[in-house]
C-alpha cells in the first residue's frame, strides 16, 4: 500500500499535455449529450488491434477521460457505440441487439479500416460487411489500427471539450 | 356448566362426530362431513378457550371413563388460551383440508381420503383440545398419548406414494415416546412425592418438597416437553416428519402440537412445582436460544421449502423458550412485572407463530399440490399462476420476518424489551444472560428476513423453474379460504394485538401464580407498565403504506411524464435467457453458508469421469451438496449405531434352540432368587 503511494508520488502526472480543441464540430446529436459522452465498446469481429488502441487511449497517457469520454459496461448505461471490426455473421444479431438496447439520443462510432471497409477481412466468408452494413454509423475513425490520438480526437469531436 | 365448559363439551362431542363420521361416509361425502365436523369442534374450542381466558373457568371429575384412575378436566386461563389457539388452527386446517384431499391433476392417487386418517383428524384435534385441559396426571398421560399416535398416523398417510414418508414416521414415533417416557418418569415421580396426582394435589404438596426432587422433576419433564416443542438438540424428528406429512397436518403440528411442549413447561414449571431455582430458567432460555439461532441457520440453508418451514418453526418455539425461560427467571429473582412481561411476549409470539405458522405451511402445501414439488429450486413463477397463493405466502413470509408491519415484529418487539428492560441489575446472571439473549433475538431476526425473502422470492416470483411450477394452477377455494382464515387473523393481530394482549397477560398471570397485572396496555399505542417503552403497531402500518403508495405514486407520476420506447430485455445481445440462469434458493443462501460454515459443516462431493481414452479429457462430472443436520450426524447416529451393535450382539443370544431359552429362564429365576436371598 505505501509502496503504491510511494510510486504514485515518484512517478507524477504521465498525461500527455492535452492539443487544443477541435475546431470542426461533431454531428449534431452530440451537442445533446452535454460533453459527457459514455461509451460502450463492441468487438463485432476484430483482430483485437483496435482494441489495444482504444486501450491506450484510455490509459494513463492519452486520458480520454479527461475529455468526458468514458468507457462503461453496459449498453443500458451508454449514449455511444465504440464498434471495431468487420460485423462477422455470429456477431451481426448482437451488435444489432446492443444498438436496440442503447437509449436515445445514441450514436456509433465505427473505428479502425475493418469496421469502415472491412479491411483485410473484406469478402471473407465469415464477415457479414462493414458496420455501416448493420447499424448507421455516425462517426469514422480510420487506420489500421487507427492511433490513439485519432481515436482521442474522435471522441473529443462528441464531447466538444 | 359454565360457557367454557358446556363449549367445551361440545367441541369434544362434535371431534367424536366427526370421526364417527370419518369411519362410516362413503369416500365421496367423507372429507367434506369430516372437514365441516373438525371446523364445528375448532369454533367451540375457540369460545370454549376464550370463554376460559375470560375467566369462566371449569372442572370436570369422571371417575368411571378410566379405570383406576378416572379422567379429571379443567380449564383455567392458561389452559384456555392453548384450547384457543389449537381450535382456531383446527378451523384453519380443517377447512383446507376439505379441497387438500380431493383427487387433482398433478398427483394420482388419493390424498388421504382413506378412512382411517380422516378418522384420525378429528380425534387429533380432540386430543390438542385435551391436553390443556387435563388436570391430573394420568389424565394428561393418556391424551398426550393419544394426541402423539393420532398425529403419528396422520403423518402415516402419504406411506404408499414415498418411501420417505416411513422414515419420517420413524423417527417421529421414537423421539415422541421417548418424550412420553421421561414425561411419564418425571410426573410419575413428582406424584408419588405429592401422594396424590390431581394437579391441585400436586400444587399443594410442590411447596414442601426439597429443592433435589422438585429440581428433578422439572429436568425430566422439560426434557419431553422440550422434545415435543421441536427444541435442540431434541428436534431431529421435526425437519422429518413436517414434510413428510399431508400439508394440513403439517399446519396442525406445527402451530397447534408444538405450543402444547411449552404449555407443559409453564404448567408444571411454574404453575404445579411454583417456579423453582434460577437454574431450571436459565436452562430453558439456553435451550431456547440454542433453538433459535440453530432453526433459523438450518432454515436459511434449506431448499425444500416445507423443511425451510419446519427449522422455522424450531426457531420461534426456541423464541418462546426464551420467553419462557425470561419469565420464570424473573420471577424466581423476585421481578413480577418483568416476569409478566417476558413471559406475555413469549405467549403472543405463540400465538403469532400459530398464525403465520398455519399461513405458510397450508399455502406451501397448495404449492405441492399444485406443482407436485416441494423443492425450491424447480419452483417460480407462481405469481402469475397462483395469484391467491402467493399474496397469503407473502403474508406469512412477512409476519414470519419479524419485520413490520407483520405481527411477528410485535412479539418480538415486547421480547426485546422484556430482556432490554432486566439490564440495570446487580445480579451478575442477569448481567451475563440477558444481554446475549438480546443478541440472539436479534441475529435471529436478521437471518428470518434473509430465510423467508429466500423462500418467497426464490418459490414465487421469477420464472418458473422446473415444468411442475410452470403448469401450476391455483388451488381449489377451501383451501384458499382455510389460508386466507389465518392470514386475515395475522393481520388482524398484526395491527391490533391489544385485542388479545389482556388475555395473555390473564394467562401468564395463571401461570405466574399473580394477579392478572396487564403488562402491556393501551389500545392503540402499546405502552409497557411499569417500563419507558411504548410503540404503535397500528400507525406503524399506516405509516408504512402511506409511505409505499406515495413512492409508487411518485414513480408512477414520474414515468408517465416522460417519453418512453418498448426495448428488448438485454440479455448480452445473445439470445433468450433461461430459468436456470436464476438465482436458485442454493445460490441465494451461499454467502450465508459460507459466513457459518463452521456451524454447518456443509458436505459438497466432486465426482470426475475422465473418458477411457485419456485421463485428462472429462466424460462427466458429478457435483453434490449439501447440508446435512450436524446435530443429528454428531449426537444420533453413534447413539443409533451403539443400539444397532448391542442388537446384534444379542441376537447370537438367541439361537433358536428351546433348551437354551429354557436354561435361560432357569438360570435368571435362580440368579434372582440368589440376589433376593442375599439382600433380605
Amino acid at each position: 500500500m505505501l509502496s503504491l503511494l510511494r510510486k504514485i508520488r515518484a512517478t507524477g502526472r504521465v498525461a500527455e499535455p492535452a492539443p487544443p480543441r477541435p475546431a470542426a464540430p461533431g454531428p449534431d446529436r452530440a451537442v445533446e449529450l452535454g460533453g459527457s459522452v459514455q461509451v460502450r465498446h463492441v468487438d463485432a469481429g476484430s483482430c483485437n488491434g483496435c482494441e489495444v488502441e482504444i486501450a491506450s487511449a484510455f490509459g494513463p497517457v492519452y486520458d480520454a477521460e479527461r475529455y468526458g469520454a468514458r468507457l462503461v459496461a453496459s449498453p443500458r448505461h451508454a449514449d455511444v457505440l465504440l464498434v471495431t471490426g468487420p460485423v462477422t455473421r455470429n456477431m451481426e444479431v448482437a451488435l444489432r441487439r446492443t444498438f436496440e438496447a442503447v437509449p436515445e439520443p445514441r450514436l456509433v462510432v465505427a473505428c479502425g479500416d475493418c469496421a469502415l471497409n472491412g479491411g483485410v477481412f473484406a469478402g471473407a466468408y465469415g464477415v457479414v460487411g462493414p458496420v455501416s452494413d448493420v447499424v448507421a454509423v455516425d462517426v469514422e475513425v480510420p487506420g489500421c489500427p487507427p492511433a490513439p490520438e485519432v481515436i482521442v480526437a474522435a471522441l473529443r469531436g462528441l464531447t466538444g471539450r | 356448566m359454565s360457557v367454557a365448559g358446556s363449549a367445551f363439551t361440545v367441541a369434544l362431542g362434535l371431534s367424536a362426530a366427526a370421526a364417527v363420521a370419518g369411519l362410516a361416509a362413503p369416500r365421496r361425502t367423507r372429507p367434506l362431513l369430516v372437514g365441516l365436523g373438525t371446523t364445528a369442534a375448532g369454533v367451540a374450542g375457540v369460545v370454549a378457550g376464550v370463554a376460559a381466558l375470560g375467566g369462566g373457568s371449569f372442572s370436570a371429575w369422571l371417575p368411571d371413563l378410566l379405570p383406576l384412575a378416572g379422567v379429571r378436566l379443567a380449564l383455567d386461563p392458561l389452559g384456555g388460551l392453548f384450547v384457543a389457539v389449537t381450535g382456531a388452527v383446527a378451523v384453519c386446517a380443517a377447512v383446507y383440508g376439505v379441497g387438500y384431499v380431493a383427487p387433482n391433476a398433478v398427483e394420482d392417487g388419493s390424498h388421504g381420503d382413506g378412512r382411517a386418517v380422516q378418522a384420525m383428524l378429528p380425534l387429533f384435534v380432540a386430543a390438542m383440545l385435551l391436553v390443556p385441559a387435563a388436570a391430573s396426571v394420568s389424565t394428561l398421560l393418556v391424551v398426550w398419548e393419544l394426541m402423539a399416535l393420532t398425529s403419528l398416523l396422520l403423518v402415516l398417510a402419504e406411506h404408499r406414494r414415498r418411501a420417505a414418508v416411513g422414515e419420517a414416521a420413524r423417527w417421529y414415533a421414537v423421539m415422541t415416546h421417548l418424550g412420553l417416557l421421561v414425561i411419564l418418569a418425571g410426573l410419575v415421580g413428582f406424584a408419588a412425592a405429592a401422594h396424590g396426582e390431581s394437579f391441585a394435589q400436586l400444587r399443594a404438596a410442590a411447596g414442601g418438597m426439597s429443592p433435589a426432587v422438585r429440581g428433578a422433576v422439572f429436568a425430566t419433564t422439560l426434557l419431553g416437553f422440550a422434545s415435543k416443542a421441536g427444541v435442540v438438540p431434541l428436534h431431529v424428528w421435526l425437519p422429518r416428519a413436517h414434510p413428510e406429512a399431508p400439508s394440513y397436518v403439517s399446519a396442525l403440528m406445527s402451530a397447534a402440537m408444538v405450543n402444547l411442549g411449552v404449555y407443559g413447561v409453564l404448567r408444571v414449571g411454574l404453575d404445579l412445582l411454583g417456579g423453582g431455582s434460577r437454574w431450571w430458567w436459565l436452562l430453558v432460555l439456553a435451550a431456547g436460544a440454542g433453538s433459535a439461532l440453530y432453526g433459523i441457520l438450518q432454515a436459511v440453508v434449506a431448499v425444500d421449502l416445507k423443511r425451510l418451514l419446519a427449522y422455522s418453526t424450531t426457531e420461534n418455539m426456541g423464541l418462546v423458550f426464551i420467553g419462557v425461560g425470561a419469565g420464570g427467571y424473573f420471577a424466581a429473582t423476585g421481578s413480577r412485572v418483568l416476569a409478566g412481561l417476558a413471559l406475555t411476549a413469549g405467549l403472543l409470539h405463540l400465538v403469532n407463530h400459530a398464525g403465520f405458522k398455519t399461513v405458510l405451511f397450508c399455502s406451501a402445501g397448495s404449492v405441492l399440490r399444485a406443482t407436485g414439488s416441494r423443492d425450491l429450486d424447480a419452483l417460480g413463477g407462481l405469481r402469475s399462476r397462483m395469484p391467491v397463493t402467493t399474496a397469503l405466502f407473502a403474508i406469512g413470509a412477512l409476519a414470519a420476518s419479524a419485520l413490520p408491519p407483520g405481527n411477528g415484529f410485535v412479539s418480538e418487539w415486547l421480547l426485546l424489551q422484556s430482556l432490554v428492560h432486566a439490564l440495570p441489575t446487580s445480579a451478575t446472571a442477569t448481567a451475563v444472560v440477558m444481554p446475549l439473549a438480546v443478541a440472539v433475538v436479534a441475529l435471529t431476526a436478521g437471518l428470518a428476513v434473509a430465510t423467508f425473502v429466500k423462500a418467497f422470492g426464490v418459490g414465487f416470483l421469477a420464472r418458473p423453474r422446473g415444468p411442475g411450477a410452470e403448469q401450476a394452477r391455483e388451488s381449489p377455494p377451501s383451501m384458499l379460504a382455510g389460508t386466507g382464515l389465518a392470514a386475515i387473523a395475522c393481520v388482524a393481530l398484526a395491527v391490533a394485538p391489544a385485542a388479545v394482549l389482556p388475555g395473555l397477560s390473564r394467562a401468564a398471570g395463571a401461570a405466574l401464580g399473580a394477579g392478572a397485572v396487564d403488562s402491556v396496555h393501551g389500545p392503540v399505542t402499546l405502552r409497557l407498565t411499569g417500563f419507558a417503552g411504548s410503540m404503535s403497531p397500528l400507525l406503524i402500518a399506516v405509516a408504512l403504506l402511506a409511505a409505499a403508495v406515495g413512492a409508487l405514486a411518485g414513480v408512477r407520476s414520474l414515468v408517465v411524464r416522460r417519453a418512453r420506447r418498448v426495448a428488448r430485455l438485454w440479455d448480452c445481445g445473445a439470445g433468450p435467457m433461461t430459468a436456470r440462469m436464476q438465482y436458485t434458493a442454493t445460490s441465494f443462501a451461499e454467502p450465508l453458508q459460507r459466513v457459518f460454515d463452521d456451524v454447518l459443516a456443509p458436505e459438497t462431493d466432486v465426482d470426475v469421469t475422465p473418458t477411457a481414452e485419456s485421463a485428462y479429457l472429462v466424460e462427466r462430472v458429478k457435483f453434490q451438496a449439501r447440508v446435512p443436520d450436524r446435530i443429528e450426524y454428531r449426537l444420533y447416529r453413534p447413539v443409533l449405531a451403539a443400539t444397532r451393535m448391542v442388537g446384534e450382539a444379542a441376537r447370537g443370544l438367541a439361537n433358536g434352540s428351546v433348551h437354551r431359552y429354557l436354561g435361560y429362564g432357569f438360570f435368571a429365576f435362580t440368579g434372582l432368587l440368589i440376589v433376593l436371598a442375599v439382600i433380605r
